[in-house]
């Protein structure tokens, strides 16, 4: 299986040094392909780390990686491909190997989390009727995160960051037919936990609004 | 299934999915379903910005200042 990213463990002794005016060149290449997908790199890694240090951490490493190795980046692909499965790896190797191993999810650090950041969100308009529209932020979030890993995973990259089919296998390290297989019945389980939800809206009486 | 929510069955394939749905119910509320459960993930997940910091962090990395990038 091809690896886009090509990225060694051992980071180089010293990447080559470039004369100023390509060093400029790359930094504008970098600038154009690479951060601009910092917002959903940032988000995903929040995703995953649930910590906003540690995401922050995770995204400045990804980068300092994908800056360093710039040049084994395939042209003409997708960058930010290219850059979530440097921070997939990234995170295998810092947090994985370490103590940090993600444990059991904590639901009221992602209460906690996202209520912090309430007031800065803007609300989608709350006019249809539909059911599953009366979900909250927090319980779709938390409904997400009660999913096994690989399936959240691949839900996340596949609706939340767009990325196709074949470009998920590659940073999953799975066949396609196993990346369809996962979404299927990740987002079976996740509909089961959403309807829970609902139903808790709408038939507890005493629900607070 | 999800291949055909997802926009990933090739025109053929895609054909045939929707022949099948005019005659199944069962499949046609399946996939009412599949959709709805990837429209709420699209739209009740919150986005966050990424903190100033950690802006200026990558910024560093590139030798730009804010302004080079916001243009």
């Amino acid at each position: 299986m091809d690896r886009p990213d090509h990225t060694p463990l051992e980071t180089p002794s010293q990447p080559q040094k470039l004369a100023p005016a390509e060093e400029r060149q790359k930094q504008l290449e970098f600038q154009h392909e690479a951060v601009v997908h910092l917002n959903s790199l940032y988000n995903y890694a929040l995703h995953i780390t649930m910590n906003p240090a540690d995401a922050q951490d995770l995204v400045q490493e990804t980068y300092l990686k994908a800056y360093r190795f710039f040049n084994s980046f395939e042209r003409g692909t997708n960058c930010k491909a290219w850059l979530f499965k440097i921070l997939k790896n990234n995170y295998i190797n810092i947090f994985r190997k370490n103590a940090k191993e993600p444990g059991k999810v904590d639901y009221d650090l992602i209460k906690d989390f996202y209520h912090s950041i309430k007031d800065t969100r803007v609300d989608t308009t709350e006019a249809e009727s539909d059911y599953f529209h009366s979900l909250l932020h927090e319980e779709v979030a938390q409904a997400l995160h009660s999913l096994p890993e690989e399936f959240r995973e691949v839900i996340q990259l596949c609706d939340l960051e767009g990325f196709t089919y074949e470009e998920i296998a590659n940073m999953v390290e799975s066949p396609i037919g196993t990346v369809r297989s996962r979404l299927y019945r990740g987002r079976k389980l996740l509909r089961t936990q959403l309807e829970e939800y609902a139903k808790q809206h709408h038939f507890t009486p005493d629900a607070k609004q | 299934m999800s291949a055909a929510v997802d926009g990933e069955l090739s025109i053929t394939e895609e054909q045939q999915f929707f022949r099948h749905l005019a005659e199944c119910l069962a499949c046609t509320a399946e996939f009412e379903e599949a959709q709805k459960t990837k429209m709420i993930i699209k739209e009740r997940i919150i986005r966050f910005k990424a903190p100033q910091t950690l802006i200026d962090s990558i910024m560093q990395l590139t030798n730009l200042t804010p302004n080079e990038i916001l243009q």
